[in-house]
């Protein structure tokens, strides 16, 4: 198994996934500042030009954040990363779908690549500061909804967590955002876990 | 069961599958053009302000397209809309979250509220050809996933749901072309009785 990644972008949150498993698998550099997403050679792997994608062993590829991580925790269901009743799969896939969807999308790519929002560099300020306002209110309605104790779903850990994870981390690390008191709680949870310990240190980032 | 959408929004593909089921369900009206999502009679049930929301009997609430459509098709296996197996449903999770976070958020988004991307007016005209071709790069890829099936994933599933909305936003509202595999696919789905009964009763047909 392979996964495509680019240092520090959402697919840290799947690297961690894969550090919480365990089992071997290989890391593939896609360095996204360099443009590598759209050189032929990822995109004959993914034609969307987007990490993270996982390889598997017969070659097929999957891609998209929830599917992947889904997919991961549905096959490995010994490192319970994933409530195995309806219920609560469909309340992790709900807020991973937020997360990977809304926020960070709408949140943070306005942040980090406010060019693409807009043509006018005078107006990449106004976009920069609208996103962190939108990410403010995206993680006010994660804070209000928190229904779990450490962990954002109630039956505990799961890779909700490893999403929530990286635009924690992205909020504090990169745009200097203060979070609320249940994520801020979750941020420190999640740094002091081994598997997002590897998972930084592998990719070069700071704890 | 409650289900609140907006005539022509993403809802309308969450509204397909309801009909699909056949079992009663309750349409509830959120205006989106009047901001009927922004009041608080509807950001408590859904602080995120966005259609399509269900509210389950018990009072609570299921939000996001992809989670609702798989909870849909995970709850009613008699109306043949889940894929059967993980892999399966992966791929139609993947095909579902393509549709709905890149080609609606990233593209349509991008052609009918631009003033949500720039904020200078004059920059508009640049974010709708941009959203344009996002969109179309989306549908190329759906019609390179549709090559000899007739449905996404060769049986109709929930997935085929978030393309028949993507391929109404862009040839039933934008006036615009599909791809040849996407353009049958937008047929056969016009053909459904469920998709007939769902246009009329948000007022397209």
């Amino acid at each position: 198994m392979k996964l495509y990644y680019s240092p520090g972008a959402c697919s840290v949150g799947i690297h961690v996934v894969l550090e919480e498993i365990g089992k071997p698998y290989e890391l593939a550099l896609v360095p996204l500042k360099d443009g590598a997403q759209y050189k032929p050679d990822y995109m004959a792997i993914n034609p969307k030009s987007k990490v993270p994608a996982l390889q598997r062993d017969d070659g097929s590829v999957l891609t998209e954040w929830p599917v992947i991580a889904t997919w991961l925790a549905r096959t490995n269901p010994q490192a319970k990363l994933m409530p195995t009743d309806l219920e609560g799969e469909i309340r992790c896939l709900e807020a991973m779908d937020y997360i990977c969807g809304t926020i960070h999308p709408q949140g943070f790519t306005r942040q980090f690549r406010a060019a693409n929002f807009t043509p006018t560099e005078a107006d990449q300020p106004k976009v920069i500061e609208q996103g962190k306002q939108l990410a403010t209110k995206y993680f006010d309605v994660l804070e209000k909804g928190w229904k779990g104790d450490t962990w954002l779903l109630p039956s505990g850990y799961s890779v909700a967590d490893a999403a929530l994870f990286f635009v924690e981390y992205w909020a504090t690390r990169r745009s200097g955002m203060t979070l609320p008191p249940h994520l801020d709680a979750h941020l420190k949870a999640m740094l002091a876990r081994p598997a997002v310990q590897r998972a930084l240190q592998q990719e070069g980032l700071p704890a | 069961m409650k289900f609140y959408y907006s005539p022509g929004a993403c809802s309308i593909g969450i509204h397909v599958l309801l009909e699909e089921i056949g079992k009663p369900y309750e349409a509830v009206l959120v205006n989106l053009r009047e901001g009927a999502q922004f009041k608080p009679e509807f950001t408590s049930i859904n602080p995120k302000s966005k259609v399509p929301t269900l509210v389950w009997d018990d009072g609570s609430v299921l939000t996001e397209y992809p989670a609702i459509a798989f909870w849909l098709a995970a709850t009613n296996p008699n109306a043949l809309i889940m894929p059967e197996g993980p892999e399966y449903q992966a791929r139609a999770l993947e095909l579902t979250d393509y549709c709905v976070s890149t080609i609606h958020m990233q593209g349509f988004s991008r052609i009918f509220r631009p003033s949500n991307f720039a904020p200078n007016e004059a920059d508009h005209d640049a974010v709708k050809a941009k959203g344009e071709e996002i969109f179309a790069k989306g549908l190329h890829l759906m019609d390179q996933a549709l090559a000899g099936k007739d449905y996404l994933l060769g049986h109709y599933s929930f997935a085929d749901s978030a393309l028949f909305y993507i391929s109404f936003w862009w040839n039933g509202r934008l006036k615009k072309d599909l791809p040849g595999n996407v353009a049958a696919h937008y047929a056969r789905m016009n053909a459904r009785p469920a998709v007939q009964r769902v246009l009329k009763a948000e007022g397209f047909a």
